[in-house]
């Protein structure tokens, strides 16, 4: 999962321009208590299940193994998504939000798109994370014909729309799908300059988009592949980097995957110095419940009113923002009513009642029965 | 009548009652998944459907069998989004889906009591509070007298009146709960306070009868008197059916009524306790069920509110071996016997006490 914000514009599509009054006239509170909203998305939906007023969504036309754990969706979005022709089409680079509901809860994750913008279908390339959620989900149950929730093209890791004479797409192991994106983009729009696109991946079965790269490379006068098999030839680092791509200080970067990879090859360029730009897209996994002990201070971010407290993680959410001079909404204060719940965007909370610790993003916590067991972020 | 002592159980056997009750929670919540949600979406599917049915009757049908047709449809429609759908999801036993057609503090229902004001004056007051005297403002309703600790007054000659007035307007008894007349006029709310939410109050009114009784009955055209006299009737149904639910969920005989200063310091295990001696169940088959929005199960919805209620059910056994062994009262029986109590509770204390001068408890 990667994460990177960035505010894209509003544009609208014909049809957003006819469903948005629409919208908000069902939304508006005495049009709401005669026909709800959801009653209307629902009936639409039955109607045809790309039918929304609100939702972008889109149908699953083509499933390709691209490896053993990796496989690309190819998508057919309805009218509501942001046009693939113009300035507010999704670019090269950027991903976009996936919606599932699994097993009656609803999760989001965001992919990369590997597709070129611009393309009538677009696409995300997902590998398989052993003991994830979403991935392995979508792996054995996504079908062709299926029909998704997604969200916009989101994100600002991406191609400037002057291009550099001299380029590098760097990645590794599944990080490979928004360069991907950028170096289909470079092909429509006939790329003049120089490009480099180097790849790092344990062995050629792992190698995500072996025949289509290994195509370009052959067609595409401007690229040069470079291929680093960790099993073949050692570990990479910035110094086989360096030793492939000497010209490395002059060329702009577009870098992308695991953390560890891309920390080394940000520490090269900060201790030589480089001072070609170094654009990197960063994969965050969903934190896997890491474990403060009771007492630790944390922070707790309030996104909507931008107010912040620390707190030692020992008493109730509730008391402890109650102590740093808020008010929070509450009622019982015995984990009842709910009059206190609200959504954590993220981090992760103990349920003093029953004991259970949950790092999921944006899930509905109650203050007055949970306490804070890393930073958090909630939407008051 | 006298109050109910805390329990007879020493405190380690109401330690293990609660360490009982919460692994039968325990075991539900951890397995909540596809079927919950799709319980509740069929359910809302079904009174979605019934609602156009019963209106497209009432509209276009001719006669007097499609009117009785049309009004029995929308009635089950208004009693499945109040009971079922409503009174559960506003209980946030659907807030695990994170779908926000299912979260607690969004949803608004078909009823002339406004969402917020009900999750305070139910959620809050009644579910923290159940069974207190002075806390628990739906004993009684402020309106009757459920128990010799409430002063006899000479307005309660008309208890039964009453009582009559509040079954066919049930909607509205609910809708101006959380005015708190009361405490208003004893200046404990302010002024402005009080008209905010009397305005809460009447603006949700004005759009269920705008619905129902001005924008549905024009619609109809010269049908409108029929859809009118239609739409009443199916509120009139819905207000007497919940009632008689809520009623027998709480005034029937053997339900505990408690004081504060029992309650003070309690343990989740002594709220357990309170939970199910202050709630008592009808017997019935599933659709009877599903119609009392699982209320049937009175007593398995006080222990675990926010447990989606058609699991109930399967919860109801455990929690009636678990009264066994505890020697606790399982409150429970067909909605005929149980309503038979409420009436005999409700004509009882119409009348002041025969020693008047006793103080209560
Ligand atoms: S205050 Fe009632 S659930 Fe938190």
């Amino acid at each position: 999962m990667m994460i990177a914000a960035s505010n894209s514009a509003a544009p609208s599509t014909w049809v957003e321009k006819l469903a948005a009054p629409l919208k908000a006239a069902l939304q508006h509170p005495w049009v709401e208590s005669i026909v709800r909203l959801s009653a209307v998305e629902d009936t639409l939906r039955s109607l045809h299940p790309m039918l929304s007023l609100t939702e972008v969504r889109a149908q699953v036309v083509r499933i390709v193994d691209e490896t053993a754990d990796t496989k690309t969706f190819v998508l057919q979005p309805n009218a509501l998504w942001h046009g693939r022709h113009g300035e507010h089409g999704p670019r090269a680079g950027q991903f976009v939000q996936l919606r599932l509901e699994i097993n009656g809860r609803r999760v989001e994750r965001i992919y990369s798109l590997s597709s070129r913008p611009g393309a009538r279908l677009l696409a995300v390339t997902v590998k398989r994370q052993a003991g994830g959620l979403v991935s392995p989900h979508l792996h054995e149950h996504l079908k062709v014909g299926d029909v998704i929730t997604i969200g916009q093209a989101d994100g600002d890791f991406t191609l400037p729309t002057l291009l550099p004479a001299k380029m590098l797409l760097l990645s590794a192991g599944s990080g490979i799908t928004p360069v991907m994106s950028m170096l289909r983009d470079l092909k429509a729009r006939n790329y003049q300059g120089d490009v480099v696109f180097m790849h790092v991946c344990r062995n050629p079965a792992e190698f995500i988009f072996a025949k289509e790269l290994l195509s370009t490379a052959n067609r595409f006068p401007a690229l040069s592949l470079l291929l680093h098999f960790d099993d073949s030839v050692g570990r990479f680092t910035p110094d086989s980097l360096q030793s492939a791509v000497p010209d490395l200080g002059e060329r702009a970067t577009w870098m992308c995957g695991p953390s560890g990879f891309m920390d080394a090859v940000e520490g090269h360029w900060a201790t030589n110095n480089l001072t070609a730009p170094l654009k990197s897209e960063r994969f965050v996994a969903i934190p896997m419940l890491p474990t403060t002990s009771p007492g630790t201070p944390v922070t707790v971010m309030l996104a909507l009113s931008g107010e912040q407290f620390v707190t030692s993680g020992n008493a109730p959410l509730l008391e402890q923002a109650e102590k740093a001079g808020l008010s929070p909404k509450h009622g019982c204060r015995i984990g009842i009513c709910r009059s206190c719940q609200c959504t954590k965007k993220s981090g992760t909370v103990e349920n003093l009642q029953t004991g259970e610790l949950s790092s999921m993003p944006n899930e509905q916590i109650r203050l007055c029965i949970s306490v804070a067991r890393t930073d958090l972020s909630l939407d008051l | 009548m006298s109050f109910a002592k805390p329990t007879h159980l020493t405190r380690q056997q109401v330690d293990d009652f609660e360490r009982e009750v919460d692994a039968i929670r325990a075991s539900v919540m951890n397995d909540l998944g596809q079927s919950d949600v799709d319980h509740i979406r069929r359910m809302i599917r079904i009174c979605r459907a019934s609602e156009v049915g019963g209106r497209a009757l009432l509209h276009f049908g001719v006669g007097p069998l499609s009117w009785v047709a049309g009004v029995l449809a929308l009635a089950n429609a208004k009693i499945l989004d109040n009971m079922e759908i409503g009174h559960n999801v506003m209980h946030g036993q659907y807030d695990w889906t994170g779908d926000p057609a299912l979260n607690s503090q969004k949803f608004e229902w078909d009823i002339a009591c406004d969402g917020e004001q009900w999750r305070h004056s139910h959620n809050v007051t009644h579910h923290t509070y159940t069974n207190i005297l002075g806390k628990d403002r739906d004993l009684g309703y402020s309106l009757l007298r459920m128990t010799d600790a409430q002063k006899w007054k000479p307005r309660h000659w008309l208890q039964p009146m009453a009582n009559l007035m509040l079954a066919a307007g049930f909607q509205y008894g609910v809708g101006s709960h959380d005015l708190e007349i009361g405490k208003y006029t004893h200046g404990a709310i302010s002024k402005p306070e009080f008209k905010a939410r009397l305005n809460r109050f009447l603006t949700k009114t004005a759009k269920q009868w705008f619905k129902d009784y001005l924008l549905f009955p024009a619609l109809a055209l010269w049908s409108a008197p029929r859809v009118l006299a239609g739409n009443f009737c199916a509120n009139l149904i819905r207000n007497l059916w919940t009632y008689v639910v809520i009623f027998c969920g709480h005034f029937t005989d053997g339900v505990a009524i408690y004081r504060e200063e029992d309650t003070r310091n309690e343990t989740r295990g002594d709220w357990y306790l309170r939970q199910l001696s202050g709630s008592s169940n009808l017997e019935g088959g599933r659709v009877f069920h599903i119609l009392t929005g699982h209320l049937s199960h009175q007593i398995e919805h006080h222990l675990f509110p926010d447990m989606p209620a058609h699991r109930y059910l399967e919860v109801a056994p455990k929690i009636r071996l678990l009264c066994v062994k505890y020697g606790l009262l399982y409150n429970t029986g067909s909605l005929y016997s149980q309503y038979k109590t409420v009436m005999k509770r409700i004509l009882t204390h119409t009348l002041p006490p025969k020693n008047a001068t006793t103080s209560p408890a």
